[in-house]
């Protein structure tokens, strides 16, 4: 028996918003930087402005699919045999997903706080809280969610308004400086990290209780933006507190930028607290990356519960994580010149094929019901 | 015999739960730290000479009042090839790893300083316990670590004391300037100014302010005193400016908060200004293919002391001392510019960013040599003073008298 907890459109709202922030608000700020320097913002706001046009897609490819998971989709746009092929490259990518977000995470922890314990260890710890989360099933994870926000949006707020004193508005001219080319490759990359692997989400969005209602829709479309421009926001504060060249060399250049937190002298040095932002935001995105790739492969497995692939998947996805990047800058590399390319594929090529697909398939079904 | 049990399972547990407890790996106690409130650095024979001073607990601690018995601060000293393994190979003479998340002060020999110090802040931008919020300085005419041996009255810990008073004086004294690492940094990448490091040096007799007689007595035979601006070209020292171009360069910046100057009587004597409120625009524009810089001072002021015969119930003798504050500031910031372009040919004031940032095209042209475009540019300077106010009375009890 597969996991028949529902959600709502509120919590789906809520699950979109922290997965588009995820590990994106960590890391993007560096890669825009150094592609778009002081323009990285309009890059940020460019990526937001592609963002829509997916969510757009993903809404479409939803409504000719209803109730469909990717895999069912697959299935049904492409036959049995080809569809379950693709699911399968599907699920590797969510599996991948996975262990390179846990990689982020650890590397993190690695780098700032614990540097002389084992990796193993801490994306261990980290990996055993989410399968925990997935066992418990979507309406678990989902009320986590509900529950996290709070705290997001407060240590969110703290700290936009304790670093707007170090503005320095002077930072971001001249705009537009490094072109439209630029941007807009910065702006692909924003996607990419924010709002491409929303296309992992296809698992759980047959779960939400209203199905495609014009309100989940628009809480979809809102959450998404939010989340974006949350971003945004975040990699503009970088930008006019650190420069572009600092934020673009910086590994997490948001964790540089809360270190510069200091009121009157007082309040300062409390880097830390705020990092409790992106443990929630990234393991919200570790645990439905996941949660995805669990519940695929035990629909493509035909497995009665997916429960009993969490374990064995958990170690997989440790030991993977371990390997995934042999180094930091191998890892950058990566990011920067293969990752692109490949979310393409997986999340705007393919679900815009399987969407053609199934409009043409729905067309036929019209005309033969007509005839 | 389910409760037994159950309660079997749990004491297994719980003693299970100890097992994490033996593998903290990053575990540090606070008495196994030596926290580092200042590192210098010098450059002894191709090899860095690094000086940590680390803060003696027992002795700084307010409450037992300390013992007196030993110095506030220890000083380490290596050497190394790298900076990293120097302070590390610290550990063979002092008996904790150096923490350095509560460093104040890196100290910049003037030697290293001129032979290029790019190579030795990498490390302090990439360790992990570091923080960006100390200051960088260079020790004037001396090595670093003869700075931070001298103790100092006040503050216990000398480091706390250079940190304070660069702090202090940056907001009240217009010749200093406090600049972190990432100031540096930035200046650093970026192609249209140069970096500026504050300069810091030791008056009086070294030799006793090494001693706790230094701090014993009322006027210390030793003192640490700001002393003017470092000007670097890329990442090497290339002069000192004096305590005027200092005061000038600030103007420039526009980075004073407040400060005092003086200016003279039409009849002889002096009176003090102080200002209150200072706002520059520094400007570099293209016109018919030549490059013009200009830079615009508003100063608030306020007369905070008078020594001679002025009557300051009059409008017009505002005006008049209003102006001869204008010409003052303006001769500040002149010198200033003038020593940047004949002395040094060198723009630290970061006229090649303002010319990046209202021109970006004009700016790809000149930015190969900018430089040099820069010591030939003409340059206006405009100031304009107003004095606001003339402290809690109007004319000198003096001015009767002597009439």
């Amino acid at each position: 028996m597969l996991d028949n907890g529902k959600i709502n459109g509120r919590q789906l709202m809520v699950l979109i918003y922290l997965y588009s922030i995820g590990t994106t608000v960590l890391v993007i700020p560096s890669g825009l930087a150094s592609v778009a320097k002081q323009d990285a913002w309009i890059g940020g706001i460019v990526g937001v402005i592609i963002g829509m046009a997916l969510v757009l897609l993903y809404t479409a490819l939803w409504r000719v699919y209803p109730g469909k998971t990717f895999v069912g989709i697959c299935q049904e746009a492409l036959g049995k045999g080809v569809g379950t092929v693709l699911s399968l490259i599907y699920v590797f990518y969510s599996f991948i997903g996975a262990a390179t977000v846990l990689f982020y995470v650890s590397n993190f922890f690695l780098i700032h706080f614990l540097p002389h314990t084992p990796v193993m260890f801490t994306s261990s710890l980290f990996a055993l809280v989410v399968v925990m989360g997935s066992r418990m099933g979507l309406e678990t994870i989902a009320r986590t969610s509900e529950l996290m926000l709070p705290w997001f949006i407060i240590l969110f707020v703290v700290l936009v308004t304790t670093l707007t004193p170090q503005i320095d508005s002077q930072k971001l001219l001249p705009v537009f400086e490094s072109g439209g080319k630029s941007v807009f490759w910065a702006g692909i990359t924003f996607s990419g990290t924010a709002y491409m692997p929303i296309v992992f989400l296809f698992s759980i969005f047959p779960r939400v209780q209203e199905g495609l209602t014009g309100k989940v829709r628009l809480g979809l479309f809102a959450s998404a933006l939010a989340g974006g421009l949350s971003v945004v926001l975040v990699t503009l504060l970088c930008i006019l507190i650190l420069g572009p060249q600092i934020t673009a060399r910086s590994m997490f250049p948001s964790y540089a930028l809360v270190k510069k937190i200091s009121i009157g002298h007082f309040i300062q040095r409390i880097e830390v607290l705020l990092a409790g932002l992106w443990f929630i935001t990234t393991y919200m995105k570790t645990t439905y990356y996941y949660y995805s790739w669990v519940t695929s492969l035990s629909e493509i497995l035909k497995l009665k519960n997916y429960r009993t692939l969490t374990l064995p998947c958990a170690m997989l996805m440790v030991v993977f994580s371990l390997i995934v990047y042999p180094n930091v800058v191998y890892m950058q590399h990566w990011d920067t010149i293969v990752f692109p390319p490949y979310i393409i594929v997986m999340a705007v090529v393919i679900p815009l094929a399987l969407w053609l697909i199934g409009l043409l398939k729905g067309s036929k079904d019209l005309s033969a019901t007509r005839k | 015999m389910t409760i037994r049990a159950n309660r079997c399972i749990l004491l297994v547990m719980t003693v299970a739960l100890l097992w994490p407890l033996t593998g903290c790996w990053d575990r540090r106690e606070l008495n196994e730290l030596a926290i580092s409130v200042a590192l210098g650095i010098d450059k002894v024979d191709d090899k860095y000479q690094v000086t940590v001073q680390v803060v003696q607990p027992a002795e700084v601690a307010s409450q037992k009042g300390g013992a007196g018995n030993y110095a506030p601060v220890v000083m380490y000293q290596t050497t190394g090839i790298t900076i990293f393994e120097a302070i590390r190979k610290m550990t063979i003479t002092s008996p904790r790893k150096i923490y350095a998340s509560h460093l104040r002060i890196v100290v910049i020999g003037e030697q290293l300083a001129r032979e290029g110090i790019g190579n030795a802040l990498d490390l302090l931008s990439r360790d992990y316990e570091l923080r960006t919020d100390f200051f960088l300085l260079v020790a004037k005419g001396i090595k670093a670590e003869k700075v931070l041996k001298i103790l100092v009255p006040l503050e216990k810990i000398p480091a706390n004391k250079i940190y304070n008073s660069i702090r202090t004086s940056e907001k009240v004294w217009a010749p200093v300037t406090a600049v972190t690492l990432d100031d540096f940094i930035m200046d650093y990448e970026s192609k249209g100014k140069n970096p500026v490091i504050n300069g810091i040096r030791v008056t009086g007799n070294a030799e006793i302010g090494i001693k706790k007689e230094n701090v014993e007595m009322i006027q210390p035979a030793a003192r640490i005193k700001n002393s003017g601006i470092a000007v670097f070209r890329k990442d090497q020292m290339i002069g000192w400016l004096t305590e005027d171009q200092s005061k000038g360069y600030n103007y420039v910046i526009n980075t004073i908060k407040s400060t005092v100057g003086h200016i003279q009587c039409p009849d002889g004597g002096y009176v003090a200004l102080e200002v209150v409120r200072s706002k520059s625009k520094m400007k570099a524009a293209v016109q018919n293919g030549n490059l013009r810089l200009a830079v615009d001072i508003h100063v608030e002021e306020n007369l905070g002391e008078v020594q001679c015969q002025l009557d300051l119930t009059k409008v017009s003798v505002i005006q008049e001392l209003e102006r001869k504050a204008e010409l003052r500031v303006k001769d500040l910031v002149e010198q200033t510019m003038d020593s940047a372009q004949k002395k040094f040919r060198c723009d630290f004031f970061g006229f090649g960013n303002a010319l990046h940032r209202s021109n970006p095209k004009a700016w790809k042209k000149l930015q190969p040599d900018w430089d040099e475009h820069f010591a030939e540019a003409p340059v206006s300077v405009t100031v304009k003073v107003n004095i606001k106010r003339t402290g809690t009375i109007g004319n000198s009890f003096m001015l009767d008298r002597e009439e």
